[in-house]
């Protein structure tokens, strides 16, 4: 979500492979249209997400200050790729919420909702109530929780 | 007349009133007390079908971090087994929390059939 106006920082949210940024399609527009030199974007966040699995799609939040330098926290995986990953299927249903394609154990959501809870921004939930989140969005990806 | 006679209670109806408040300011003992049972949620029993040390792929997404593995069922907290349960809010009171929350939900409930029903 970006602002227009010149004094303000500007915001971008994208979703990047760990270890595997500079591709041009997503990254080099994005951040070039504000002023961003990509390939130091690049070379900083491939340095910061060394010590994740290579292809593990990483949200990061940059932020560009007027004068273009830049500065970006990665957060922990989506939930929804987690899910995937724990349960073995590829890719969602086509209809979400209506469809069941895999079944998984409140275990397996336990050590996601473990996974979710070391973000900053859930820091202020319970492990309880982001069990619940997990258990929600495993809905939505056709995955069925089951005790 | 016949009417307020009619509303008159008899002598019947007014000794069997005294007989019933007499009785409920008897005094009694009771013969045996309850052991008090604090009023208890059901206990679930953790029955996962998930058992102790399977692997949950994909989880160990940092590198050289090893496979997660599943836990025996008593070592997850007793809150897990109920996720899937809708959230039980405790009775604060006419003004406590669980009552916004309830109106809340019916506010929605009812925001949304009246959605559906203007489609209609």
């Amino acid at each position: 979500m970006s602002k227009t106006a010149k004094a303000k920082d500007q915001v971008v949210r994208l979703l990047i492979s760990a270890g595997k940024a500079a591709p041009t399609p997503p990254v080099g527009p994005a951040l070039g249209a504000r002023g961003v030199k990509s390939m130091d974007f690049c070379k900083e966040f491939n340095a910061r997400t060394a010590h994740i699995e290579s292809g593990v799609p990483t949200p990061t939040l940059i932020t560009i200050r007027p004068d273009r330098t830049f500065s970006f926290i990665t957060k922990t995986p989506p939930t929804s790729y987690l899910l995937k990953k724990v349960a073995g299927i590829d890719k969602g249903p086509a209809k979400p919420g209506h469809e069941i394609l895999a079944t998984i154990s409140l275990k397996h959501v336990h050590e996601i909702a473990k996974i979710k809870a070391t973000d900053d921004h859930m820091s202020h939930l319970s492990l309880e109530n982001i069990a619940r989140m997990v258990v929600g969005t495993a809905r939505t990806v056709g995955i069925q929780v089951v005790p | 007349m016949s009417l307020r006679n009619c509303l008159r209670k008899t002598h019947l109806q007014k000794t069997h009133r005294a007989v019933v408040n007499n009785f409920f300011q008897c005094r009694f003992y009771a013969a045996s007390a309850k052991p008090a049972t604090p009023a208890q949620k059901p206990t679930v029993q953790p029955k996962s079908s998930c058992p102790a040390d399977t692997v949950l792929p994909g989880l160990n997404y940092l590198k050289n971090q090893p496979p997660v593995l599943a836990l025996p069922d008593e070592e997850y907290p007793p809150w897990l087994w109920t996720v899937l349960l809708p959230k039980e809010l405790e009775d604060d009171g006419p003004g406590g929390r669980k009552e916004r929350m309830e109106r809340r939900k019916e506010n929605k409930q009812r925001i949304r059939e009246r959605n559906f029903m203007s489609t209609q």
